[in-house]
């Protein structure tokens, strides 16, 4: 685990600008052989978003925590912007919104949201944590306690406390999973528009092929475990991506591509199979 | 019979409280009719009597109960804040945990009964063994709250201090101090009873004024009375603090406070255990002389009566007078293993049957539990002389001595273990009408195994602590009463030899208890062994 003082400052990520992710030759082997990850090697281009597409369990969630720095890669290099993933989460560059949303009980919504400002000594920004409460429809429930809120509203507190640092590297790991479906295309709609104009780099696991094509500039297709990339597809759609988009023909083409190559990496693992 | 869950939610917190009243006045009454039957044997106080007493020494029991008090808080104070202290270097320095702990538990089992006479020596005689005593009396428990309550957090928490870059400082700052408030109030609710007892014990050793010197007072001169009415002083301020603590743990700590049974298994990987266990012993030893060596001389406390760990091991040699104190050490020793083994394991029968029995009977669950946890307010040690009335100075007396100071914590830890049992799993025999004893004997009795276990190996020290007390003041035999006597008669070979012998005994009573736990739990709670 990181120590609390602060780094050298060497490689640093440049406030102004966002980072790209450079993923050479990573693997992910855990303790007792379970091989997460076969050798990886990937650029996420700054500023997009990249959506991390594949079957349950396939090591999408694994590589997002590399990519956080909470999880050394066996082997491979990952850099952030040029640095180490720990010296851009140190900086308080990098935020991520969990699958599990982890808001601590004891905090209200707004203490949770501002948890990451006391994380990383920036000011309390009072404003800017209304902002958010209202962006994620949490108005009125800034002063209640997580135990009190639905699953949903408790997933929308957490990224919202993803968002309050400004990070330049943003990953969100199912992030809607437990929101419900109007919530859901609502926050789809208003979020994205927040992070680009931020120019975020963003990194999105989801297991909804809609939910990637109306989010992402690019779409990775992984394999079952472990994960390889089968698909690499570029997402070529004007944004904002409205109703009257993802009813396009390209749009539509995007779906199909992706769900073709998660059913042929399926398919190739069976055939290899004896 | 398909209802046997005791369900305590659903009767109102109110109704239960009149329940538990009822049932105090039921036994005040009981207690009043049979006392008044026995009249005249020494024996029982009615409540009445007790109640008459009290007024006519309510002076004098108040000036004594401030003294004790006074010692019990700042033994208290002292206790919990080295408990805090220890727990967060444990926490932080991961490596240090198991030695950090074993040692505390060490000194958890030095024998109060020799270290007051000793500290009564050392510190001269004002309230300062008093203090010492009760703070000993308090750090462990504390310590091994906090120890659980601080892990008591998700592993998402700690990913979220870290993803921002943060380390174990910020973690314990605001994850993990928080998360470990209400284990830390339910530590200290435990504490409150273990500093009266240690300020007492303090007080048996030659203090001048307090709760303690007057109940070696009463139970000289047979005044029943006063006996029973100091003995119900000390419960009743006891359980006063005990709620006092709870209301304000409420007011801060919304989450409900957890029962703290035992400090959670160390984990070592399998092939390591021996190696690590090991080395944690040599730690543990290397620490523990140097604490002992390192204290003589830095108090430079006059050799007449410092013993060092060389001088401890010529005796225990019996290199410098052919065996004499090792054989008298280890006679006396016998006379109180035939006190403290059947009332230890009657002890630990009695609490975990009554909560069998209070699972068959839900009826009477709601009363029970918190009666039994008012109970926990109790410090035992002070009824000693109750059960000496009671039961006589013989044997009996000593062996339920023991036994009561094994069987509330059993019960309590049985009961919450009986409740843990898995709602699925004793839903698929339900739906297969499987009788109560059935669901008790499948289900219930292995859920209940690791809460059994934890409490056994906690009582190790406690009945060491019960029946050196209950020796000492008491029967006037065995290793509790050779070492009072040694220290009036400045006996420190004895003493010193029977201090580490009572105190590695408790330990390796502790890591026996450990050892058949272990493998216990392998067959019934392989969760419980990370």
């Amino acid at each position: 685990m990181a120590a609390d003082a602060g780094t050298d400052g060497g490689g640093v990520v440049d406030p102004g600008r966002a980072p790209a992710v450079e993923i050479s030759g990573v693997t992910k082997v855990f303790p007792g052989g379970l091989e997460a990850i076969a050798p990886l090697t990937l650029t996420l281009e700054p500023g997009r978003t990249t959506a991390l597409v594949g079957p349950s369990g396939c090591g999408k969630s694994t590589l997002l925590r590399l990519i956080a720095g909470l999880d050394e890669p066996t082997d491979g290099s990952l850099l952030i912007a040029g640095a180490a993933p720990a010296a851009v989460a140190e900086r308080g560059q990098l935020a991520v919104a969990f699958q599990d949303p982890s808001l601590l009980p004891w905090r209200t919504v707004r203490g949770n949201i501002a948890l990451p400002l006391s994380l990383t000594r920036a000011p309390i920004d009072a404003e800017a944590i209304d902002h958010l409460i209202t962006l994620v429809g949490l108005d009125g429930f800034g002063h209640v306690r997580p135990a009190a809120l639905s699953g949903g509203m408790r997933q929308r507190a957490a990224i919202a406390r993803a968002l309050v640092t400004r990070p330049r590297l943003l990953l969100l790991d199912e992030p809607f999973g437990a929101v419900d479906e109007l919530t859901r295309q609502d926050l789809v709609a208003e979020l994205p528009p927040l992070w680009r104009q931020r120019g975020t780099t963003t990194v999105l696991v989801t297991h909804s092929i809609a939910e990637a094509a109306r989010i992402a500039d690019r779409i990775i297709v992984f394999s079952p475990r472990p994960a390889r990339i089968v698909a690499d597809v570029a997402v070529d759609l004007p944004h904002p991506r409205t109703p009257t988009v993802s009813r396009s023909t390209a749009f539509l083409s995007v779906i199909d591509r992706v769900t073709d190559a998660l059913a042929r990496s399926r398919g190739n693992d069976h055939a290899s199979r004896p | 019979m398909t209802e046997t869950v005791p369900a305590p939610a659903r009767v109102s917190v109110a109704g239960q409280r009149v329940r538990t009243a009822v049932v105090i006045v039921v036994l005040l009454i009981a207690w009043e009719v049979v006392a008044r039957l026995i009249t005249g044997s020494f024996v029982l106080a009615a409540p009445s009597e007790v109640a008459v007493s009290l007024v006519q020494n309510a002076g004098l029991l108040t000036r004594a109960l401030l003294v004790t008090g006074q010692s019990a808080v700042a033994g208290f104070v002292l206790g919990n804040l080295a408990a805090i202290a220890l727990a967060s270097v444990a926490v932080l320095l991961p490596r240090t945990e198991r030695s950090v702990t074993a040692v505390a538990l060490v000194v958890f089992c030095l024998p109060l009964v020799a270290t007051g006479p000793v500290l009564r020596v050392v510190l001269g005689p004002g309230d300062a063994p008093q203090v010492v005593l009760a703070a000993l009396a308090v750090y462990y428990t504390t310590m091994i709250s906090l120890l659980v309550g601080l892990r008591a957090a998700p592993s998402g928490w700690f990913d979220v201090v870290r993803s921002y870059g943060r380390g174990k400082v910020s973690a314990l700052r605001y994850i993990r101090a928080r998360a470990s408030l209400p284990y830390l109030i339910a530590g200290l609710q435990i504490a409150v009873p273990a500093a009266f007892l240690g300020a007492m014990v303090g007080e048996f050793t030659g203090a001048e004024s307090g709760l303690g010197v007057l109940t070696i007072r009463a139970s000289r001169d047979l005044d029943i009375q006063l006996t029973w009415a100091l003995a119900t002083v000390a419960t009743v301020v006891s359980v006063i603090a005990y709620v006092v603590i709870g209301a304000i743990g409420r007011r801060f700590v919304t989450e409900t406070p957890p029962i703290i049974l035992a400090p959670a298994r160390p984990r070592a990987s399998p092939g390591r255990r021996t190696r690590s266990a090991l080395w944690t012993a040599g730690v543990v030893l290397v620490v523990i002389v140097v604490l002992w060596w390192g204290g003589i001389i830095v108090t430079g406390l006059n050799p007449f009566f410092a013993r060092t760990p060389i001088d401890v091991a010529l005796i225990l040699s019996g290199a410098e007078d052919g065996g004499a104190v090792r054989d008298e050490l280890l006679s006396a020793l016998a006379e109180t293993a035939a006190l403290a083994v059947p009332g230890y394991l009657a002890g630990l029968a009695a609490g975990a049957g009554a909560a069998m029995l209070v699972v068959l009977v839900p009826q009477v669950a709601g009363i029970t539990m918190p009666l039994a946890i008012a109970l926990r307010a109790v410090p035992i040690v002070t009824t000693a002389p109750l059960v000496v009335l009671l039961l006589g100075r013989g044997t009996l007396g000593g062996i339920t001595l023991v036994a009561i100071m094994v069987f509330f914590p059993t019960f309590i830890a049985c009961l919450y273990g009986l409740r843990q049992a898995p709602g699925q799993a004793l839903d698929v025999l339900r739906s297969y009408a499987a009788p109560g004893r059935t669901q008790l004997a499948r289900v219930r009795i292995p859920a209940m195994l690791p809460a059994f276990f934890a409490a056994a190996r906690m009582s190790v020290p406690a009945a060491v602590l019960a029946v050196t007390v209950v020796e000492w003041i008491a029967t006037g035999t065995g290793i509790g009463s050779l070492m009072a006597l040694a220290a009036s008669r400045s006996g420190y070979d004895t003493l010193a030899g029977a201090v580490v012998l009572v105190t590695a005994l408790s330990a390796v009573g502790y890591a026996a208890i450990g050892a058949i736990e272990s493998r216990v739990l392998r067959v019934y709670a392989p969760e419980q062994q990370t």
